[in-house]
């Protein structure tokens, strides 16, 4: 009765299959949300921006209120050198709200609870930050692994310490927003499958839950938004601005 | 935990990805890896090209645009102020001229007035005694007429009843004397 609540997260071909040089590029269910999620953000803006109005109907005062969160967080954790890259934290915090969201709605697909997904957006953030880092300061940039104030027999200890934890980055930073989006659907399927099995007598109970849970990933799904793009601020912000 | 645990996974052989979607995690089966990072890719490099391109520029412009225009109120507004205090300053210095103004013609009309009152008032208690003594003379003449007058009537009377009685006529100047020295002793009494 009860389906494997895993199963959510499986990836199906849609059309046609796609094969360049062995590869398998085909258009699947994951690629269909992520198009749909670009598509809604690329309406939202549209006619978010479409009349210049000085009073700001609803959609406008949306994209906006968007824009000035973003601009904000940006200028509060990384300061104003971070100004270039607020169109990628911008593009970066509306994509993965809005995979977050779209994945809320009923039957649909949560592309961010894939691990390849999250990783590649990390691990593409992890090199880009490295590479601004060396771009902008060089070989001075190794400092960020010597953190000042540290007695010099601690300093070996602290120094891999310090290499390990930037490493380990990306990896965090995929993970994080993987592990929540996941273990969050895979709840709501389960306490969904106990309402099932329940019937009309019990099913009450974790169909209340499911309501409150549902809430709560909401909440989820902004909130990992908000900390992928503002830890990719902090990150950006090592490397713009080194310390001493 | 189980996140991390399921991230450790990901670092072993290829066999065990097999196995590990096999027990349950569509994530860890390869099978659309190269087609989810493709799609990944594309989707995002148009979105952010849209996005930094077309749109927030133009959201950034509007937000601008705002900003101004409500400084440009703001000062416009400060300037309109700062015109309309300077015009009730002149408007309470023109108020307190013309209440000064009022109160000196008030005064001025008012000692013009009084001193015409007065002048005329003067003049007609002038006019008035100059009738008063006018009229008294007249009385004082008429006065004297009428007594002349009743001597002369009386003594025609008295000539005309002497006439009648005895049919003699007598002496003119005899009758006057008689009538005067009657009329010495009782015509005060009717003046």
């Amino acid at each position: 009765m009860a389906s494997n609540p895993m199963q959510q997260f499986t990836v199906h071909r849609i059309g046609p299959e796609i094969k360049i040089a062995d590869i398998d590029l085909s258009f699947t269910n994951a690629s269909l949300f992520m198009v749909i999620s670009a598509s809604v953000i690329l309406l939202l803006l549209f006619f978010g921006s479409k009349e210049k109005k000085i009073i700001p109907d609803k959609i406008q005062l949306i994209s906006e209120m968007l824009y000035i969160f973003v601009a904000k967080m940006i200028s509060d954790t990384a300061g104003s050198k971070a100004k270039p890259y607020f169109p990628f934290i911008f593009s970066l915090f509306m994509f993965v709200l809005f995979c977050n969201m779209v994945g809320m709605l009923p039957y649909s697909f949560t592309v961010t609870s894939h691990i390849i997904v999250t990783l590649i957006m990390a691990l593409f953030i992890f090199i880009a930050v490295t590479i601004i880092g060396f771009i902008k300061h060089g070989f001075k940039y190794l400092s960020i692994f010597i953190p000042s104030g540290v007695p010099t027999i601690l300093l070996p200890l602290i120094t891999v310490i310090e290499i390990i934890s930037y490493l380990s980055r990306p990896v965090s930073l995929s993970v994080r927003l993987f592990a929540n989006m996941m273990a969050g659907h895979t709840m709501l399927k389960v306490f969904g499958g106990f309402v099932v099995s329940l019937g009309i007598l019990g099913g009450w109970l974790p169909l209340s839950f499911s309501v409150a849970l549902t809430g709560l990933e909401i909440l989820v799904a902004f909130l990992q938004a908000y900390v992928f793009a503002i830890l990719t601020c902090i990150y950006l912000n090592d490397a713009l601005n080194l310390h001493h | 935990m189980k996140s991390f645990l399921i991230y450790l996974a990901a670092f072993f052989a290829n066999n065990y990805f097999l196995f590990a979607a096999e027990a349950g995690m569509p994530q860890l089966d390869p099978t659309y890896w190269a087609s989810q990072a493709f799609w990944l890719i594309l989707v995002f490099t148009i979105l952010y090209i849209s996005i930094s391109r077309f749109y927030l520029p133009k959201i950034k412009d509007n937000l601008n645009n705002r900003e101004n225009k409500i400084k440009e109120d703001l000062e416009n507004a400060n300037k309109l102020k700062e015109q309309a205090e300077i015009k009730l300053k002149e408007y309470e210095l023109i108020l307190k001229n013309a209440k000064k103004d009022v109160s000196k013609i008030h005064f001025e009309s008012k000692n013009n007035l009084d001193k015409d009152i007065k002048f005329k008032k003067d003049k007609i208690e002038k006019e008035i005694e100059n009738k008063v003594v006018k009229a008294q003379k007249e009385i004082k003449e008429f006065k004297k007429n009428s007594i002349n007058s009743i001597k002369t009537i009386s003594g025609n009377i008295a000539s005309e009843i002497i006439k009648n009685i005895t049919g003699d006529k007598l002496n003119e100047s005899s009758i006057k004397a008689a009538v005067e020295d009657v009329s010495k002793e009782g015509i005060s009494k009717y003046l």
